[in-house]
């Protein structure tokens, strides 16, 4: 499934890709905002999900 | 209510010793400590007695102590001043952006940090400088000490004040007097070995530093120091039992949170915690209207949008965090009352 947050700022990126999760385990997140790498980053760490950034502001999610 | 947290960079109050003496000392006025007559005279040794005590809590000597009317320039004094032809600059990802502004066009190496705070810690040759800092400014995490290190040690204490010692072998060194709950607008600037110093900005003569600084700023500093100092020795252990309390409500009441650092790796009255999924800027807006004046880190509330650089950097969520403060005046009462309107907020802005 692909989540277009683009032009939201942090942390909706977050707050929806965690909604998105719980009904699919892999989301391709398309987020501009320059929160979104980072918190991705610790929010991976924190939950215990993954991500990987495969092209400029476009990553891909996985559920754990 | 305010002082329970604030920004722990910049609002720090001022400790009432020095500000009852601050009262007094402008009404009265104070003559050039470098002139003759009198009252000059006077000025002079209070200046000097200041510069004993603030020397004295800072583990330096007296006549390495130079007085800053803007302690930002310390910085570029400091860095600057030991940077030699072919030197390198290491410095830590969530150093100060003064340290960064330095670093942009000369040789230098940013150096990784972790979510502890700890940095890589480089070995460099015998001309280059690392910019170390002794305490994070924006979480309180405690670095660890730069032993490793070959060159020339800048130390950034502009956080961590009189709390953390100086490390064995260091350079140069700056302090904030905001750190000691001292007035705005007074750093202390330190050079270990003049021989290795350069002037980096423009001088005439073999003075580190412009004398043109507040001689009643500078004593009020040395007695908030002094102040600061003796109530924080006094408070130890009960501000460090306060800080683990926070923690453990933190996690195990609210849960989903990020906190920097451990509680024996940052300083024992600062605190930068983060919640998921939680719009900072509402966050802040929603405990203002509770009587609650609290400062944040995240894009949402810094002029830029840009996220912080130093939670970033650290690998911390920089959405929806809060610092805060565990001042003097704090008492149990209040935080508790803090925390439990937090969670009572965070539970419904997550719903």
């Amino acid at each position: 499934m692909e989540l277009d947050c683009r032009g939201m700022r942090c942390p909706l990126p977050i707050i929806k890709l965690a909604t998105s999760l719980k009904e699919s385990e892999e989301v391709i997140l398309l987020s501009d905002d320059p929160a979104t790498l980072p918190d991705l980053n610790a929010w991976a760490r924190m939950t215990g999900n993954s991500y990987e950034v495969i092209a400029t502001d476009k990553y891909l999610v996985k559920r754990l | 209510m305010g002082s329970v947290t604030g920004n722990f960079q910049s609002e720090t109050l001022l400790h009432p010793a020095a500000s009852a003496f601050l009262t007094e000392a402008f009404e009265r006025g104070w003559a050039d400590p470098d002139k003759r007559h009198a009252e000059s005279q006077q000025a002079a040794i209070l200046l000097n007695e200041a510069k004993e005590g603030i020397a004295g809590h800072l583990g330096i000597r007296r006549d390495q102590v130079e007085i800053l009317s803007d302690p930002a320039i310390g910085y570029h004094l400091g860095i600057s001043g030991l940077l030699r032809e072919g030197s390198r600059l290491f410095y830590p990802a969530n150093s100060r952006s003064e340290v960064f502004a330095i670093a942009e066009g000369i040789s230098a190496q940013k150096l990784e940090v972790d979510s502890s705070g700890a940095a890589q810690s480089p070995v460099g040759e015998l001309k280059d400088v690392l910019a170390w800092q002794a305490a994070n400014a924006e979480t309180g995490t405690i670095a660890n000490p730069p032993d490793a290190f070959a060159g020339r040690i800048f130390v950034d204490a502009t956080a961590s004040g009189a709390l953390l010692s100086l490390p064995d072998r260091w350079s140069t060194a700056l302090w904030n007097s905001r750190a000691w709950q001292g007035p705005a607008g007074v750093g202390i600037f330190a050079i270990a070995d003049r021989a290795i110093w350069r002037n980096p900005l423009p001088h005439f003569d073999q003075r580190v530093s412009s004398s043109d600084f507040s001689v009643p700023l500078t004593i009020a500093s040395a007695i908030a120091l002094d102040a600061f100092v003796a109530d924080f020795n006094e408070r130890r252990s009960e501000i460090r039992e306060l800080n683990q309390e926070i923690r453990h409500f933190l996690h195990h009441e609210i849960g989903d949170v990020d906190i920097a650092g451990g509680i024996d790796t940052t300083l024992p009255q600062q605190l930068s915690f983060s919640f998921l999924y939680i719009d900072a800027e509402i966050l802040v807006n929603e405990l203002d209207r509770r009587g609650f004046a609290v400062d944040s880190g995240s894009a949402c509330n810094s002029a830029n949008m840009e996220p912080s650089h130093v939670l970033a950097a650290m690998g911390l969520l920089t959405h929806g965090n809060i610092r805060m403060t565990l001042h003097n005046g704090v008492k149990r009462e209040d935080v508790i009352e803090f925390l439990k309107t937090l969670k009572v907020l965070i539970a419904e802005m997550r719903a």
